[in-house]
């Protein structure tokens, strides 16, 4: 049985193109740098982005090459079934986008980072711990990108496997130049360029793969190589996962770094919810259209394939055994030369031996499982080899730098999120040498770099209380005080309006603030910090199971925590610190255990078991300790007079 | 209805409304830009002054 090796059509042509569209986001990344004198500029783009950009800042920044071949790899595991995880997208998008849940709070509060919020409502222990876990599982989560990534691009263009290295190298540098430099301004004008790069060649793709396989052809290749799966996805993925699944889309649409600073962007918070009803839609493409690249692949391949037999010999458990021995020969060649159509069939049959044998003999139970990762891995790379069969010279290159763009502008949202983690919440705190660190906003600008004036609560106002008591006070009579953690800008500005510029940013404490100069260069240096981990971690790490997994659990190890803590807080009179600390604590350990393998906890028990503990800490914790007045919600937050007495 | 017909009206949903919402963005969006830039512009300029 021999098998012919795809090669790649991939020309001068299609590299030039590809080249042209990376330098073309360059340029356009590198010179809005100009705009950039704040710290709210840098991160937030002074939140002045529209509903279309942002829309596309949002997809383009949760759409890579690594979430075409995750969710490619998931539709050619799962098959239709996959496609539940989309519909479970849009329907968190749309709940979010029609009823505001937390982000309408968050983007009134004016905060730069999620973890800002739980410093004014929990206190800055809090804040820091959910940065260090939020920076932690992001670079984690982020770490596996450019080596997935890579063996796309080495499929697609064949570029030879000393050279991807670089190839990858030169990508992180691409989007860490505009990124450190341009910040979120860049950011939103390169994200609209590459949506257009993107759109183009995820529409192309779909074409080909329609006019290749054919709609029958993938329901064809369900029907006739999933054993009866691939269609009910109850049945299949199982109720767990599906509840796993809406619970951190729900926390990924809210709280998730990258997508909070799109609404932190947004010029008010009724933009921010257009942006997710409409963004909805997208990402029910943005799950549906690889799982269909994926079925797809699967059809083609199996269409290639020639029947297997299985090894003479006495029992089944030997047959499996030389079925084994041959894979372990061949397998790893097929997988790099693109002979799927010999692997796959293989796989295939081990699979189904094991699975007739496992009730005889738990021995096979071995063979199951590594025959079901080995049908992992061939679903990671099989998307990828059918574009370089499929694909003409010319359109390769449309689609190639619609990847790129898809990549790099995530590479570049990413490195602005998580480092704005780091940076503002971790390192900033630490750095201040007393009191609660304050982020200075223009409006406090007191000097030529905009270091803030130093806010003193306690100061009497007319009446002898005190400033921002009177003010708070003035703000929200009794009557229409409104819930937690609301009306930071409100308040602000009518503290302005009494002439007290100290007191114009919530959850001021006798603070010393870095200069804004320093705070952009704090985050430009970890950007950088963060891009050389990156290369590190996806060199030495080696993922237990399929990236998509991977990406949702490393997310998942601060999602819960951090999506029940905000809700909570803004929410719950009675959230505290203590809860909030436990929750953190307790859901990102039960989120690990599904990295250590001898653990040998499922996907789906891993997350849900995360949430279950998260809730649980921040319930037991908020009770057993009640929160202290100073962690109360309090006007700093805007939590109502009921709550603070 | 069968989960084949639903996946198919969930995939044509899909695929056609991603093309369709792509168009409206890549015209819509430049004036958006613009938008930014104006008001970027115009924050440099009150800050200077």
């Amino acid at each position: 049985m021999s098998a012919p090796a795809i090669v790649s059509p991939f020309s001068l042509l299609d590299g030039a193109i590809a080249v042209l569209s990376l330098l073309a986001t360059l340029w356009i990344g590198l010179r809005v740098k100009r705009y950039i004198g704040t710290i709210e500029d840098y991160l937030v783009a002074n939140r002045g982005m529209g509903l279309y950009v942002g829309a596309a800042s949002l997809l383009s920044t949760e759409v890579g090459i690594i979430t075409y071949m995750y969710q490619a790899q998931f539709g050619f595991v799962a098959g239709f079934s996959a496609f539940v995880t989309g519909l479970i997208t849009l329907g968190v998008c749309l709940l979010v986008g029609r009823t505001g849940f937390v982000i309408t709070r968050l983007r009134e509060m004016e905060i730069l980072t999620v973890p800002e919020y739980f410093e004014t409502r929990y206190g800055r222990s809090v804040r820091v711990l959910a940065g260090v876990l939020m920076a932690f599982g992001g670079s984690l989560n982020l770490g596996i990108f450019p080596i997935i990534e890579a063996r796309f691009l080495a499929v697609v263009t064949g570029i030879p496997s000393q050279y991807l290295g670089w190839t990858m190298a030169g990508l992180l540098v691409v989007a860490l130049a505009y990124t450190a430099l341009g910040g979120m301004v860049s950011l939103i004008v390169t994200n609209y360029v590459q949506y257009l790069f993107l759109a183009a060649g995820t529409v192309i793709v779909t074409l080909a793969c329609l006019r290749q396989v054919g709609w029958s052809g993938m329901v064809g290749a369900v029907e006739g190589h999933m054993g009866g799966h691939g269609w009910n996805p109850i049945q299949d993925l199982g109720i767990g996962f599906i509840l796993w699944q809406v619970l951190l889309w729900i926390a990924l649409m809210t709280v998730w770094q990258s997508v909070a600073m799109r609404t932190f962007s947004t010029r008010d918070a009724a933009i921010g919810k257009k942006m997710f009803t409409l963004t909805g839609f997208l990402f029910l493409g943005r799950a549906l259209i690889p799982m269909v690249w994926g079925i797809s692949a699967l059809a083609f391949f199996w269409g290639r394939a020639e029947p297997v037999t299985a090894p003479v010999a006495e029992t089944k458990l030997a047959q499996m055994e030389q079925l084994d021995a041959r894979l372990g020969e061949t397998f790893r060649r097929d997988l790099d030369e693109g002979r799927l159509e010999r692997a796959l069939p293989q796989v295939d049959l081990l699979e189904r031996l094991a699975r007739e044998e496992k009730a005889a003999s738990p021995e096979a139970a071995r063979f199951e499982d590594a025959a079901r990762d080995r049908r992992g891995e061939i679903g990671l790379l099989a998307m990828p080899w059918m574009l370089a069969a499929i694909l003409p010279t010319g359109i390769l290159g449309l689609v190639v730098a619609g990847m790129l763009a898809a990549s790099i502008s995530t590479y570049a949202g990413y490195f602005l999120g998580w480092s704005s983690i780091i940076a503002q919440d971790i390192v900033a705190p630490l750095l201040s040498s007393r009191g609660t660190p304050v982020i200075p906003r223009d409006s406090e600008a007191t000097g030529p770099e905009g270091s803030a004036g130093v806010a003193d609560p306690t100061s009497p106002g007319s009446d002898g209380a005190p400033a921002d008591e009177q003010a708070f006070t003035e703000a929200f009579p009794r009557g229409r005080r409104r819930p937690f953690g609301v009306p930071g800008k409100r308040l602000t500005r009518q503290v302005i309006a009494q002439g007290d510029p100290r007191s114009t940013r919530v959850g001021t404490r006798d603070a010393e603030p870095l200069s804004n100069r320093a705070r952009l260069l704090l985050t430009r240096v970890t950007v950088v910090g963060l891009t050389v981990f990156i290369m590190i971690w996806s060199l030495v790490y080696d993922l237990p199971g399929p990236a998509y997994f991977y990406l949702q659990v490393t997310a998942n190890l601060f999602m819960a925590p951090t999506l029940i803590a905000v809700v909570g807080g803004l929410y719950w009179r009675r959230a505290s610190a203590t809860g909030a600390t436990l929750s953190f604590l307790l859901g990102a350990a039960a989120s690990l255990t599904y990295l250590v393998p001898s653990l040998k906890l499922d996907v789906a028990t891993a997350g849900n078991l995360s949430w279950a503990l998260a809730v649980a800490g921040f319930v037991v914790g908020s009770l057993l300790v009640p929160p202290e007045r100073r962690e109360a919600p309090s006007r700093a937050d805007g939590g109502s007079r009921e709550a603070r007495s | 209805m069968s989960w084949a017909f639903f996946w198919l009206v969930t995939f044509v949903v899909a695929f056609g409304a991603f093309s369709l919402i792509s168009l409206v963005i890549a015209i819509r969006g430049v004036a958006e830009i613009r938008e930014l830039f104006s008001a970027l512009e115009e924050e440099m300029r009150r800050k200077r002054s």
